[in-house]
């Protein structure tokens, strides 16, 4: 027994190991992921706050990334795996770019999602890497180089005619509570609980569950009194009057297709956390060595 | 009772699945679309060919078999057909590829030349067609890439059961996928010389 377990240890590790040959893609914990330590903080800082800059402008995402080795792997083939993963760039319009320094293997990549080959051409980011980037790395200047290079991308990137971005903080108005309110997705979504509610509840108990809640959450999310009372009293009417313990399955239907544009703004531009927009890469741009 | 069940399952794979059939459209139009997007990276690089011929021309116009072997190479695959049809003919899917693999090697031959030519590389439009022959041929890699796993998931689906039966009734079969074109030229070591080359003649 002990050696029918031992054999299929083995045999577990040793399908587990080809796949830890490849370097695996890196946390995309922020616009700037140095895993080797040669930016100080003060530049990553100083690089970070440019990139957001540029998002908030123009919409379009940067990102740098420094490993110290692919392992064997192509810097194409890696970096193209980073991007994938990543999602750099907005969905449909793919405006991402991603710089990959590979540091003791003495080679970089600029990876131009499909959106930005327009103005990150193949000729274009050879000469960022060949004359801005390069000779700084041969004199040891890590910094300098990925802020030039970094530097002259979002130029050519200002240059170019993109999509608009989305409002910072959809919610500051306070007088979008009114079509967010009568947006089909929360009426939905309120129907669904108030069906649960009066199952637990009874039918008075439950709407007047329902209508404190949904004040409380609009009280929260929009601020003013108004809106909250407005919510509570939706949601009450709805838990008391409509009676949708039948149809689940229609409910269902319902969600595929209507999410207000409102919502997808908020999340791109929370404080702090920095996440791909969901961008896709074609294999353009240019590596360099030096 | 066992007539039943069995008008039951039909009814149910039909109703909830069925049998494969959408599943095999959408896989079949994403391969469809991958191999598009091939012949348009494919395209792409012949369209660099006739710049990239001149440029090295005006440094090294004595090559003359090389830039020959290149322009010619060009012709072909200009003159080979790539539409979707392609995919369901396994002799033409030969023949693009063919004509491909013969480019690459016209033009990995007319790079090896060129090394002679200190001049020629250190000209900027000749750097500037290396930079889009580079990422032409990164872009065609990345193509067809997709294009195989695109085929890989739509073969899978036609070849495993119960999905086959719906592929056998409606006639699907499998589509062609890229092969190391010379396999026994690359299991051969390549031959490192050293000798130095002969100075280009003025």
């Amino acid at each position: 027994m002990k050696l029918l377990r031992a054999v299929l240890l083995a045999l577990l590790l040793g399908w587990a190991i080809p796949a830890l040959a490849l370097v695996a893609v890196p946390q995309l914990t922020g616009r700037v992921v140095d895993q080797t330590g040669t930016l100080s903080s003060g530049d990553i800082a100083q690089l970070t706050q440019k990139l957001a800059d540029l998002q908030t402008r123009k919409g379009s995402q940067i990102a740098v990334l420094i490993v110290p080795t692919t392992d064997g792997e192509p810097i194409e083939q890696f970096s193209l795996r980073v991007a994938e993963a990543w999602k750099i760039g907005r969905k449909k319009v793919d405006d991402g770019a991603l710089l990959v320094v590979a540091k003791n293997d003495r080679r970089l990549r600029i990876e131009v999602g499909y959106g930005l080959e327009g103005a990150l051409t193949d000729v274009t980011t050879k000469r960022i890497i060949d004359e801005d980037i390069t000779p700084k790395f041969k004199g040891g200047d890590f910094a300098g180089g990925i802020s030039a290079g970094v530097g002259r991308m979002i130029g050519l990137v200002n240059g170019e005619k993109l999509p608009e971005p989305e409002p910072a903080a959809h919610w500051d108005n306070p007088d979008q509570w009114l079509d967010v309110l009568f947006n089909p997705f929360w009426l939905m979504a309120a129907i669904f609980v108030s069906g649960i509610l009066r199952g637990a509840l009874g039918r008075l108990g439950g709407s007047i569950l329902a209508g404190a809640i949904a004040a409380v959450l609009g009280l929260f999310l929009f601020g003013t009194v108004i809106a909250a009372l407005a919510a509570g009293a939706l949601a009450f009417i709805i838990t008391l009057f409509i009676d949708f313990s039948s149809s689940g399955r229609g409910s269902g239907g319902w969600s595929g297709g209507s999410s207000s544009s409102g919502w997808s703004s908020g999340s791109s531009s929370s404080s702090g956390g920095f996440s791909g927009g969901g961008g896709s890469f074609g294999g353009g741009g240019a590596s360099g060595s030096w | 009772m066992r007539k039943l069940f069995t008008i039951l399952a039909t009814l149910s794979c039909l109703s909830l699945t069925n049998c494969g059939y959408n599943a095999i459209q959408s896989n079949e139009e994403q391969v469809k679309s991958s191999w598009s997007e091939v012949v348009n990276q494919y395209q792409r690089r012949a369209d660099l060919v006739p710049n990239l011929v001149n440029s090295v021309k005006g440094f090294a116009q004595q090559e003359k078999d090389v830039l020959l072997g290149v322009t010619n190479a060009r012709a072909k695959v200009g003159s080979v057909q790539a539409t979707p049809e392609v995919l369901n003919d396994p002799a033409a899917f030969q023949k693009f590829t063919q004509a491909q693999g013969e480019l690459s090697s016209a033009l990995s031959r007319l790079l090896v030349v060129t090394e002679n030519y200190p001049q020629l590389k250190s000209d900027s439009l000749f750097k500037d067609l290396m930079a889009q022959l580079e990422g032409t041929e990164n872009r065609i890699t990345v193509a067809r890439n997709r294009y195989i796993k695109a085929v890989q998931e739509y073969n899978v689906g036609i070849r495993t059961f119960p999905n086959n039966l719906t592929a056998m009734a409606f006639g699907y079969k499998p589509k062609p996928n890229f092969s190391v074109d010379n396999e026994k030229e690359i299991s051969v070591a390549p031959k490192v010389d050293f000798t130095p080359a002969p100075a280009p003649s003025k």
